[in-house]
């Protein structure tokens, strides 16, 4: 149909300078955020039980509170991340995965300090192990990363490929 | 060219909550707000549903086996009755599917049994079984379950050992219910014993002890399996020879 000129006219007007590049860095940050937040959930939602455990491991929350953080945790995790792979509601997901990873890198760092040895149990399995197999300083980079992602999605949710786009303009 | 998105929008967005975001500027703090919370509140009621179920899992009976030292959910003293007044605590967490527990097993087993027939240790014997949540299996509960009403038998330590004694090489496996029954029979559980010991086995009898051994574990910080602990101090690490034990419990002995 001859109607897509107005549609090639828009994109310059709207977002002059680069806007366009900033949409794909943005499509970037979307997928590796969502997509990890997927994986990671969809590794622990079928084990509630072993979840909470990897909560419990932390000794941060009560043991009942950290139960109810491990059972929740998956779920939440796979929905924020198919919001995210899809691109709607971008910036509220984007929120809820940056304050996931503001949690996760506290939990961690309080466990690295109080001298424990144990896996986050990030992408299931988790509890005690020997002090040699502890991978603090990389769990929080990775996750010290996706809050990037995060971040940039909080202060820019417009990004290429998004249903937010089809949706809303 | 930009199809009619109303459609679209009523799809993703039946009952209309965010018809604020409708106008063509994206979403506004209000939708933030309303997903935030909308993820909030599924959190939460997931946490309740699956907690809650988690709750009543615990099999029908709750009876406590013999032996069990330390209240709610404690560990199986194996010879509190026995053992030497001076004689330190040593605590064995163990879930009867985990590989690294049946290394223990082979490398400790004897040592232990025979420290604790002497009288030179307290030896306290807990069962976990988390292992089913991460291997969706049952058997660690119920091999705990049989091991408890070993327990009531008398005959703890030795079921305890054919069950390690015939560990699959590979995890998850788990066990079936004849190769429980056949763990009894070399545990030395006959006669009259043995019907009393498949009936608190089949029914599950202290299916709920399992798991309050294995809540009660957790709250004492025990995240791994095989841990020993001397005296409440981890030795686990420690471990590597049956003379490093001798010599933990020599130093641990007043």
């Amino acid at each position: 149909m001859g109607l897509q000129v107005p549609e090639r006219v828009k994109v310059p007007m709207r977002l002059p300078g680069g806007g366009r590049r900033a949409d794909f860095v943005g499509l970037l940050a979307r997928l590796v955020l969502g997509v990890v937040l997927l994986v990671a959930g969809a590794l622990k939602v079928t084990s509630p039980a072993a979840s909470a455990m990897a909560v419990r491991a932390f000794q941060i929350l009560p043991y009942d509170l950290a139960g109810y953080v491990g059972y929740a945790m998956p779920v939440v995790e796979i929905l924020v991340g198919l919001l995210l792979v899809a691109g709607l509601l971008t910036r509220a997901s984007a929120v809820v995965g940056g304050l996931l990873m503001l949690a996760f890198m506290v939990g961690i760092t309080s466990a690295w300090m109080r001298g424990l040895t144990i896996d986050c149990g990030c992408f299931g399995g988790g509890g005690t192990v020997t002090a040699a197999q502890t991978r603090y300083g990389t769990e929080l980079l990775r996750d010290a990363g996706l809050a990037a992602c995060a971040a940039w999605l909080v202060v820019r949710s417009r990004t290429a490929y998004s249903l937010d786009q089809r949706l809303f303009g | 060219m930009r199809p009619d998105a109303s459609k679209k929008l009523k799809a993703a967005d039946p009952k209309g909550r965010n018809k604020a975001a409708a106008p063509k500027r994206g979403p506004n703090p209000v939708v933030v707000g309303a997903v935030v919370a909308a993820l909030v509140v599924v959190a939460v009621v997931v946490a309740i549903v699956i907690g809650n179920s988690g709750k009543s899992d615990g099999g029908s009976g709750n009876a406590q086996p013999v032996g069990v030292v330390g209240g709610e959910g404690g560990g199986i003293g194996v010879n509190a009755a026995t053992a030497k007044s001076n004689a330190p605590t040593v605590d064995v967490y163990e879930d009867f599917q985990c590989p690294a527990c049946g290394d223990l097993e082979e490398l400790m087993g004897a040592q232990l049994t025979s420290m604790a027939k002497a009288g030179e240790i307290k030896l306290v014997m807990h069962v976990l079984s988390f292992l089913d949540g991460n291997l969706k299996n049952d058997s660690s509960t119920r091999s705990a379950n049989a091991a408890a009403c070993a327990a009531d038998a008398g005959k703890f330590l030795k079921y305890h050992g054919a069950v390690f004694a015939a560990q699959p090489a590979q995890e998850g496996v788990g066990y079936t219910d004849a190769q429980l029954t056949a763990f009894a029979g070399t545990a030395g559980i006959t006669g009259a014993a043995l019907p009393t010991w498949q009936k608190c086995t089949d029914s599950g009898q202290h299916a709920k002890y399992v798991t309050s051994v294995q809540t009660a574990s957790e709250k004492a910080a025990v995240f791994n399996t095989p841990t020993v602990r001397l005296n409440g101090q981890d030795i686990t690490k420690t471990l590597q020879t049956p003379e490093a034990l001798v010599a933990a419990v020599k130093a641990a002995t007043k």
